[in-house]
């Protein structure tokens, strides 16, 4: 699984994205994301370790409550993989627009013959 | 039901084309159409390079050749609908990723193309995520972007 269908894995869940919207306003502890949930500290553990695995949040490793942060960058490959495709659609169809128009005149009723 | 709002690892996207829907599909399934467009802006998509075989588990193949650097990328699917003159879906094998093509006859020689596509293979959804999907990216960069402001320091 490459690291861009990891972050998307992660964010199919609505718990998780849940927590990663909690966390653009800032970090937080384990304890401070299961409060809003009706859930147990290790339910939220086990959703925070896949938001790991997938790079989109990090926890400290020396303070004591190890509070979880969320990494932007991988977020925004994650936008931009959307935005990517969404240009290259567009693109596409500018050109079939174009090529739909080519072979309808060329073929039309009228035979417009565009010859220079 | 409606499902116009895309999620985190999906993508819908859809345009009207001046022309019967016969002739829009048979542009999205032979290599003689395609190579006129499937590449995006500045890539062409060579017509000996282009391979389809419009049926279920047929394969769709295409090479990308950059104009500005001459870069190629090879394009590999799987087709796992293939309903003339209304829908064609194929599956990216190595990313997972599906794509959909649907197309509606508006009447009046008019055709809307509908393109959906999503990121991670539908058994890894759960059906919550499929039906909660309105919290989508879009949303949350529009979060970061108005809460950046206040976090000067913290990085």
């Amino acid at each position: 699984m490459s690291a861009l269908d990891a972050t998307f894995t992660a964010l199919a869940d609505p718990t998780r994205r849940a927590i990663v919207a909690r966390l653009a306003r800032g970090d937080a502890t384990v304890n401070e994301l299961a409060e809003p949930f009706d859930m147990s500290l290790p339910a939220v553990s086990k959703h925070l370790k896949v938001l790991e695995r997938s790079g989109l949040i990090s926890r400290s490793r020396h303070a004591q409550y190890r509070p979880c942060h969320l990494e932007r960058e991988a977020l925004d490959v994650a936008a931009d993989w959307i935005e990517e495709n969404r240009r290259i659609w567009a693109e596409r169809f500018d050109k079939l627009d174009r090529h739909l128009r080519d072979i309808q005149r060329a073929a039309g009723p009228h035979e417009e013959e565009q010859a220079r | 039901m409606t499902d116009n709002t895309p999620g985190a690892d999906e993508l819908i996207f859809t345009r009207v084309f001046d022309a019967p829907r016969d002739l829009v599909f048979r542009c999205m399934i032979e290599p003689g159409h395609l190579t006129h467009f499937w590449g995006p802006a500045g890539v062409s998509a060579p017509l000996d390079e282009i391979t389809v075989d419009a049926r279920p588990g047929g394969v769709f193949e295409s090479v990308m050749v950059s104009d500005a650097d001459g870069s190629e990328y090879r394009l590999r699917v799987i087709f796992d609908e293939v309903v003339e003159p209304e829908r064609l879906a194929w599956t990216d094998p190595g990313s997972g990723m599906t794509t959909t093509s649907t197309f509606t006859d508006l009447g009046g020689g008019r055709t809307e193309v509908r393109i959906h596509q999503t990121r991670v293979p539908a058994p890894m959804r759960s059906p919550e995520a499929q039906a909660g999907f309105a919290t989508s990216l879009d949303r949350f960069a529009a979060y970061l972007a108005a809460l950046s402001g206040h976090e000067g320091g913290t990085s």
